[in-house]
């Protein structure tokens, strides 16, 4: 099982599809940094003058290491940079879930899309379980790295 | 280059700064944004808000009738601005009058509840549905004068009727979307003012000195967004009333409710 987990033909499949949804989600963000900045005031987690940056290099942050992941280049900075805006849209989703805040998460659209309030609420458990399988993506490629580094080095 | 994920972490995180700011500095107007936004609220959740019993109103002294001071677009205190959305998670389309108001002040306020109706406490059921302009005086009296300051808060929620009357006497008509949205239908004659855009501030400064003369600034001002639960109207009205513009009316259900009475609206980037 532990060889299947760490096989590279999963390994890279993770990779490039970790990679590609991140570049995906960053592209609206960066047409449109206002509209992401709103979104990010909703979660009411950011103070007001951190917001506007935010919204501005947060974008950028997915796309470069989503490119990465893509590129294989620099992969173990990239997955933890990965796994680490995982963990925080996980845990601020989550903050909003338990204080009955519903918001438009702003993962993939920065549009005002008009959702009720249960919709909104619902959206958000789905993207929270959507984050937690992204997050177990980064573990697997994170244990398939540690095997790599484990392994005894072969010399011909 | 596996010895180093700190340093590529670092890379890519830099990379990204300097690639933030200079796509911003080459932004279009709709799309460029200040480096610090000035938000008030921002780690307030709208539910959660307790009802602030005495809200500390910014430098009271400041807000007079003296000649208006140079604009620094101040950022309201999160106390009144609790005041104000608790009022509205509550339902209430009008805040209180806060106790730390003048009695001039107070009166002042109740007068505007009473009389523009806008709260619906205040409303009795007695008195009969508006007929729609709310504000077609009978007695020949000036309609505006059922808009008194509220210096004691940032605004006054009010509802269509009453924005179509404002409307009607050509008062100042403030629309806090995107300009995109803007674009594409707002209420005839009223101007762009998106809070998340890079010059609101700059076209906040251009309002205020356009109606620098205190007078001015006591001419009814109505803000709107998209209704719901949209606060870009409250935010731009907090903004305003920072720097002494104290007769901001926010239109609650903002453009769709306009468009669903059939009132006029303009598209394009002029009012």
């Amino acid at each position: 099982m532990k060889e299947y987990l760490a096989h590279p033909w999963l390994t890279i499949r993770v990779q490039l599809a970790l990679g590609a949804i991140f570049v995906i989600a960053a592209l609206p963000k960066i047409a449109d940094p206002p509209s992401f900045a709103h979104m990010i005031y909703n979660y009411r987690l950011v103070p007001s003058s951190l917001i506007n940056f935010s919204a501005m290099a947060m974008p950028w942050i997915e796309v470069l290491a989503g490119l990465a992941l893509i590129l294989g280049v620099w992969r173990a900075a990239a997955r933890t940079i990965v796994g680490v805006l995982l963990a925080v849209f996980i845990i601020a989703i989550s903050v909003n879930l338990g204080r009955d805040n519903a918001i438009d998460c702003g993962c993939f659209n920065v549009a005002d899309r008009g959702k009720t309030h249960e919709q909104r609420i619902f959206d958000m458990k789905v993207d929270v379980l959507r984050d937690l399988g992204m997050l177990l993506m980064v573990g697997q490629l994170w244990y398939a790295a540690k095997r790599e580094d484990d392994a005894p080095v072969e010399r011909s | 280059m596996k010895s180093k994920p700190l340093f590529q972490t670092a890379a890519i995180l830099v990379t990204a700064v300097v690639l933030a700011l200079v796509t911003n500095a080459f932004a279009s107007r709709d799309r460029k944004m200040a480096l610090t936004g000035s938000y008030p609220n921002a780690l307030r959740v709208p539910g959660e808000m307790p009802p602030s019993k005495s809200p500390a109103l910014p430098s009271q002294a400041a807000r007079g009738v003296a000649p208006a001071p140079p604009p620094a677009i101040p950022e309201p205190t999160g106390a009144t601005t609790s005041q104000t959305i608790a009022g509205e998670a509550a339902g209430a389309t009008l805040t209180a009058a806060p106790p730390t108001a003048t009695s001039h002040t107070q009166s002042t306020a109740t007068a505007a509840i009473e009389t523009v109706g806008l709260n619906p406490a205040a409303k009795t059921p007695k008195a009969p549905a508006p007929t729609p302009p709310a504000l077609t005086p009978a007695t020949g009296e000036d309609p505006l004068k059922r808009f008194p300051t509220h210096p004691d808060k940032p605004f006054v929620e009010i509802a269509f009727s009453d924005v179509n009357a404002l409307h009607t006497k050509k008062v100042l008509f403030l629309d806090a979307r995107r300009a995109s949205v803007y674009e594409q239908g707002h209420i005839t004659g009223a101007r762009t003012y998106s809070v998340w855009e890079s010059d609101i501030d700059d076209k906040v400064r251009k309002l205020f000195d356009e109606r620098s003369d205190p007078r001015d600034q006591a001419l009814p001002i109505v803000i709107y967004c998209s209704g719901g639960d949209c606060e870009d109207s409250h935010m731009l009205a907090q903004k305003l009333w920072g720097i002494q513009f104290n007769n901001v009316y926010v239109y609650k259900d903002g453009y769709p409710d306009w468009q669903q009475h059939g009132a006029p609206v303009h598209t394009g980037a002029t009012p």
